[in-house]
């Protein structure tokens, strides 16, 4: 049981820079939060300080109602999955999994019964009496889980673990983790960089850039109503469409204007008006068999398959847009083409801010 | 700057640091600082009641004392002599352990020998082999035909440094080597292909890609060496106890004399600071460089 | 076969590397095995012109002397016999003690050198605290003091604590030269191990010192073994400051009695060799056996420091 509040909680280092700044932040007990950005925005550092590994500047980090900051690593009740396992070599997969409970003069009878039971959820005991040597990397990785597991704890975080397997491990041990959360009453909370991970897995997704939150919400609202222009490109792949323009009025109707293309917004959706700004379109709301809205006329320049579907990289208006559309559409490079677009699924972002001008659903 | 509570980190690492930092401060830090207090007396044993303060006049003795300058020159000489020939014959030594052929392990295993042994064993053992009478070098010599009567080798004052080096060297060659031949196993491998693929041969592949790349190593060794020479004693002790006629009274001696000998301590400690003082300098580079590399 | 076949470079190659390597092994090789010749040949024998490479008759009767009288088994003679067999001089009966002596010197400075050098190697490592790089610079400074120059200081210090001839002043004084080195191999073999390790072991609720003893000590054995090589080595071989502490059997080292051996002029000259190859063969034992923990630790720590 733990709910992990950061109050103004700022990391500087000795050199002055900050890692994370002012950040407030408010993690439900029980609840699976991911904390997602490029590397270098602080998301790896907000989970060293949940965990006591980094101490905090400013501010003060809570678990339920008790201030953490100067609480050690080591009399926390949390558990940590490394991106490099951090598995001790110079022990057993057996006394990996068992050295946590051991440093806390855990019952050797239990010990063994929850060490046995982690290992055999994990399908790895027949690897107990291996040394960590001897393991493939998704081996390596479950017994890292399987360390964190038998600690039943509070807090349990896990940082990018699984970023060193490769794609399809990656994407059954998703399923896996999303059913350890289920299993155990502890609060989640996990850093990646990978936005599919992120979509996967979290209940509600912190996305972070230079040390500060850019957004904090479901997986929906992230990805259909980004915050700002950062939180749309970090999110969707490929990555969605920008178009710079302008927003004028047209006898009462919202238009977005771009050389010679207009595209009429509805205007209830739009909190404020008035020059620059960006338009924002996923490629999977721009196609030739969307009807609604405007029509777009460009030239088709790359068709690359993809597989179920393929891409469609479009010149609009000097500006190559990039389509998701069905795989029987037939077309040619250097053809043109029209395409319609959804409305209700178009974004729009101050140019001068990057904040989203949408009301907030 | 004001008091704060030390961080949690703060804490665990001055308790771990705590044993070291009490020796240092204990057996290093107050010497230095004693010995400094002390090098501004004029202490000698000689005449244990009376202890002038004499201020920085020790200093200026020992600077304006023509036989310190020529144990000054020696030392300089003894040490040009013994970190060149270490350099040169460590490179070659490092060279050919850095190929592949049988024995190679065996060979590097007993490199280590001249490392290991004590210097005390080393001067002993290299003051037979110079002996004037029954030496190994004068047999052997003899023997070859190369002289027609026994040198007395440590007796002659051109000459005494020079074996004294030697001996140095000896012992000096084997360390330089290691540090030498990892210098040169790190260099990467194409860089040598390309040498190789312009079809160079191998002398010239020495000097345009080994030599360039064993650069930093030689700066260390040099300066280590270097450090190892100006400090030295025990040779000196050993084989000549500065003789013949003050031909080997290099710095070091100069301060077991006057500390030991003429029991002036105040002289003995200035002595040692500058020197101590010179080889800082000497070094400065070199503890840099290390510095950054942790 | 008639027509000689041309040699190849491959042969040549081998040919020089085998005559580099031969007269590299001879370089090396050639003083001590001097030295141990020397040392089993009577004293009629040493004394002749050109010298015996390789003796004649092979004995072992300084050596015999040495462990007879230094173990007590023999009263020393004061010199009988100087032509022949039989000579042993005075000072045979202090060399074993004096062996004595280096080993406890040794096996202690070792024992302080891990106690104070691995905790303190750890936290500048892995530990990022306000004064980490003052705390380098410090104890890289204090290797590049002369020895020589804390002799006047170190001998002061201990005369006043009443220390002078005992083994507590060469322990003390031979730490403080050797901890500085060992801390910076120590250091440099922590630093090479993946900080996550560190964390894990913190999160599974190690204290940082827990963390040393049941995680990176267990790891540490090459480091560990050459640290403590090398503060035997040092500790054996010094001179200098056992020259200026000792005074009688109580506390002079090896070196000591081998120093003073070998400025005796009625010391026989095979005698004076036994004895240098007494004091030879433990750390040159020690340093073959252990090569390549050596080797490493003196790359991890030289190159580095």
């Amino acid at each position: 049981m733990a709910r992990i509040r950061f109050q103004s909680v700022t990391k500087r280092y000795a050199s002055g820079a900050a890692a994370v700044s002012d950040l407030n932040l408010d993690i439900r007990d029980q609840e699976f939060l991911v904390l997602l950005g490029p590397s270098g925005c602080g998301k790896s550092t907000t989970l060293n300080m949940i965990a006591g590994l980094e101490e905090i500047s400013e501010g003060a980090l809570l678990f339920d109602d008790q201030v953490m900051n100067n609480v050690p690593a080591h009399r926390r009740d949390v558990a940590m999955v490394f991106q490099s396992y951090a598995l001790y070599p110079h022990k057993s997969v057996f006394e990996n999994i068992a050295f946590g409970l051991r440093m806390r003069k855990v019952a050797e009878a239990e010990l063994r019964r929850r060490v046995n039971e982690a290992a055999e959820k994990l399908e790895i005991t027949h690897l107990l009496d291996r040394r960590p040597s001897q393991l493939s990397g998704g081996q390596r990785q479950r017994v890292a889980l399987g360390r964190a597991m038998v600690r039943e704890p509070a807090v349990f975080l896990m940082d990018e673990p699984l970023s060193n397997l490769d794609a399809s491990l990656r994407i059954s041990m998703r399923a896996q983790i999303r059913h350890l959360h289920a299993q155990m009453r502890s609060t989640f909370v996990y850093v990646t960089h990978d936005q599919a991970e992120a979509l996967t897995l979290a209940d509600r997704i912190v996305v972070m850039r230079d040390g500060a939150i850019q957004q904090i919400g479901t997986p929906d609202d992230i990805y259909e109503r980004p915050a700002n222009l950062f939180v749309a490109s970090f999110l969707g792949s490929p990555t969605i469409n920008l178009l710079e323009g302008t927003l004028v009025s047209e006898s009462g109707v919202m238009c977005f204007r771009r050389g010679g293309l207009s595209i009429s917004l509805p205007s209830h959706s739009v909190m404020a008006w008035g020059g620059a700004v960006v338009l924002g379109l996923r490629p999977e709301d721009v196609g030739p068999e969307m009807s609604g809205g405007a029509v777009l006329q460009g030239v088709v320049d790359t068709a690359m398959p993809s597989g179920a579907d393929q891409y469609l990289g479009v010149m609009v208006e000097g500006v190559m847009i990039f389509l998701r559309v069905a795989k029987d559409i037939r077309v040619r490079e250097g053809e043109p083409i029209a395409f319609g677009l959804n409305p209700s699924r178009l974004h729009l972002f101050d140019r001068a801010t990057g904040r989203s001008l949408l009301v907030p659903a | 700057m004001a008091l704060r509570v030390l961080t949690h980190d703060e804490r665990a690492a001055s308790g771990l640091l705590a044993g070291l930092v009490a020796v240092l401060m204990a057996v290093t830090a107050f010497p230095i600082l004693y010995s400094l207090w002390i090098s501004l007396f004029a202490v000698n044993l000689r005449r244990p009641n009376r202890m002038p303060f004499v201020g920085l006049d020790n200093y200026a003795n020992v600077l304006a004392s023509p036989q310190f300058w020529e144990s000054v020159g020696r030392t300089a000489i003894f040490s040009a002599m013994s970190v060149g020939a270490v350099l040169l014959v460590a490179t070659l030594v490092a060279v050919l352990l850095d190929q592949d052929f049988p024995g190679r392990r065996v060979l590097s295993a007993c490199l280590l020998i001249p490392w290991a042994i004590p210097s005390v064993a080393n001067g002993l053992m290299w003051k037979w082999i110079y002996d004037s009478n029954y030496g190994a070098l004068n047999g052997l010599l003899l023997q070859l035909g190369f002289i027609s009567s026994a040198m007395i080798w440590l007796g002659d004052a051109d000459r005494t440094l020079g074996l004294i080096a030697n001996a140095f060297i000896w012992k000096e060659v084997p360390l330089a080597a290691i540090l030498l031949l990892v210098t040169l196993k790190s260099i990467p491998a194409d860089l040598y292909g390309a040498a190789a693929v312009d079809g160079a041969p191998a002398w010239h592949r020495f000097v345009h890609v080994t030599f360039p790349a064993l650069r930093p190593g030689f700066l260390l060794v040099a300066l280590y060496e270097a450090m190892m020479a100006v400090r030295h004693f025990d040779l000196f002790f050993l084989l000549t106890e500065g003789g013949p006629g003050g031909a080997s009274d290099v710095v070091a001696w100069r301060i077991y004399v006057e500390t030991f000998r003429n029991l002036s301590f105040g002289t003995g400690a200035a002595m040692s600071y500058i020197l101590a003082i010179a080889t800082l300098l000497m070094s400065y580079a070199l503890i840099r460089s290390m510095a950054r590399q942790l | 076969m008639i027509i000689p076949r041309p040699i190849g470079p491959r042969l040549w190659r081998g040919v020089g590397l085998a005559a580099a390597a031969c007269l590299l092994l001879v370089y090396v090789l050639a003083p001590v095995a001097w030295l141990l010749s020397s040392s089993l040949q009577t004293e009629r024998e040493i004394v002749s012109i050109p010298p015996h490479w390789i003796p004649d008759h092979p004995t072992l009767q300084n050596f015999r002397a040495i462990f007879a009288t230094g173990l007590g088994l023999a009263p020393a003679p004061p010199g009988a016999d100087p032509s022949g067999a039989g000579f042993v001089p005075s000072v045979a009966g202090n060399l074993l003690p004096a062996m004595g002596n280096s080993f406890i010197v040794a096996v202690a400075v070792v024992i302080l050198n891990l106690l104070i050098g691995v905790p303190a190697a750890y936290a500048i490592a892995k530990i990022r605290f306000r004064g980490r790089s003052v705390a380098l610079y410090a104890i890289l400074a204090t290797r590049v003091i002369p020895d020589i120059a804390l002799v006047v200081p170190f001998f002061l210090v201990v005369r006043k604590l009443g220390l002078l001839d005992s083994l507590v002043s060469l322990i003390v004084t031979y730490l403080a030269i050797t901890v500085p080195f060992s801390v910076f191999v120590l250091a440099s073999f922590f630093e090479q191990m993946p900080d996550d390790l560190d964390r894990a072991a913190r999160v599974d609720g190690c204290s940082r010192l827990q963390v040393l003893l049941r995680v990176y000590l267990p790891l540490a054995r090459p480091a560990l073994v050459a640290v403590g090589l090398f503060a035997f080595l040092a500790s054996w071989n010094e001179f200098l400051l056992a020259l200026m502490f000792t005074q009688t059997s109580a506390s002079q080292t090896l070196p000591i009695i081998v120093a003073g051996i070998t400025s005796d002029f009625t010391v026989s000259f095979s005698f004076l060799n036994a004895a240098g190859v007494l004091a030879v063969v433990p750390p040159v034992l020690l340093a073959v056996i252990f090569e390549r923990y050596i080797v490493s630790g003196l790359t991890a720590g030289a190159v580095k420091g």
